[in-house]
């Protein structure tokens, strides 16, 4: 599919979460759902077997979101999963984050930590890397093991990396 | 007149006046007879049979010369079989020599060329364990850093407590708040 089908799909479902005043909740119930679907492989291809049922499909995005998500998030995905393009649920994703972010007249500030940070972390994460980027932050942490310790911030294209993993490469580099 | 009529007839004394010798004009008819006849044979039977004979002789006589000729052309075919059987056996003796040398050049040959070749797998056999021992090296090096870095991230890992995690991070929003 072309990034102008994409865009197409980030300017149907933002117009359809305003509308209902979710762009928020939308946009953030999707981003974790898309990180989700990129870390579990099995659930990756569960939804793209096109072999399946798509009643079965939409009914495993919606017990994935259980009581969770917004109403219109699971109405954005089914169809995604009724089209076959579940996907491109990461990619439009990112870029309905980012076009609501910019409706906010926010930076996108995706943030990687080994563990779930407290609301008190996360503001004061949200205002310190909102003077990297020169304005508010729409933040977004996802919770990945694999950095060990640390964080790892990425404000379009700077990246800030200060993680245990790593600084364990980089030792392990010497070697 | 048969031999019998003449015995019986010559025993009859009134046939001749002898029994046992002819008349006299019996005697030298007979031997005028006989000589003409041995004259008739001298004067043309003789010549035939003296030609004969010596075409017989000649006949002979070629014959002798012709063995004898037989037996020199033998003989020198006798010699030449000597002579070749000599340069069979010497050809032999020639042909057994080049043998021996043609074998004796092809086994230094194949020394020679059996000497180089395992000098040469030798070569190889050495870079060969020198390549795998350098190899063996370098995956036994990454090997051991693999398993370094294992351990030390599950070392790290078990270390990394609440506490812990919860400092890195407020490390991190101070560094980053501090920055600009």
């Amino acid at each position: 599919m072309s990034i102008a089908q994409i865009n197409a799909y980030v300017v149907a479902m933002f117009e359809i979460a305003l509308a209902n005043d979710a762009v928020s909740a939308v946009e953030d119930d999707l981003f974790r759902l898309a990180r989700a679907i990129e870390s579990n492989e099995q659930l990756r291809a569960a939804l793209n077997d096109t072999s399946l049922p798509a009643d079965r499909r939409q009914n495993i995005v919606e017990q994935l979101l259980g009581g969770k998500a917004h109403n219109v998030t699971v109405q954005l995905v089914s169809l995604l999963v009724g089209t076959g393009h579940i996907s491109l649920l990461p990619q439009v994703a990112d870029a309905l984050v980012k076009r609501a972010s910019s409706s906010k007249q926010m930076e996108v500030a995706e943030v990687r930590s080994a563990v779930a940070l407290t609301d008190a972390q996360k503001a004061r994460l949200a205002e310190a890397l909102g003077k990297v980027a020169g304005k508010p932050v729409n933040l977004k942490v996802v919770v990945d093991p694999s950095v060990i310790g640390g964080l790892v911030a990425t404000i379009g294209d700077e990246v800030i990396d200060d993680t245990v993993r790593t600084r364990l490469d980089q030792v392990k580099a010497r070697f | 007149m048969n031999l019998f009529s003449i015995i019986f007839a010559a025993e009859d004394p009134t046939q001749s006046h002898h029994w046992l010798f002819p008349e006299i004009g019996e005697i030298v008819y007979g031997s005028l007879a006989s000589l003409t006849i041995f004259a008739a044979l001298y004067k043309f039977g003789w010549p035939a049979a003296k030609k004969a004979l010596e075409a017989r002789t000649a006949g002979i006589q070629k014959e002798l010369d012709d063995s004898a000729a037989a037996q020199v052309q033998a003989d020198a075919d006798a010699t030449n079989i000597r002579r070749a059987l000599g340069d069979i056996a010497s050809e032999r003796t020639k042909l057994l020599a080049e043998a021996d040398a043609q074998a004796a050049a092809i086994l230094a040959e194949g020394r020679a060329r059996i000497t180089v070749e395992i000098a040469d797998m030798e070569a190889r056999a050495t870079a060969e364990v020198l390549a795998a021992r350098g190899r063996i090296g370098d995956e036994l090096r990454a090997e051991i850093s693999h398993l370094s870095a294992v351990a030390t991230t599950d070392a790290v890992r078990a270390a990394m407590d609440d506490r812990t995690q919860q400092e890195l991070v407020d490390n991190f929003i101070a560094k980053v708040g501090a920055s600009r």
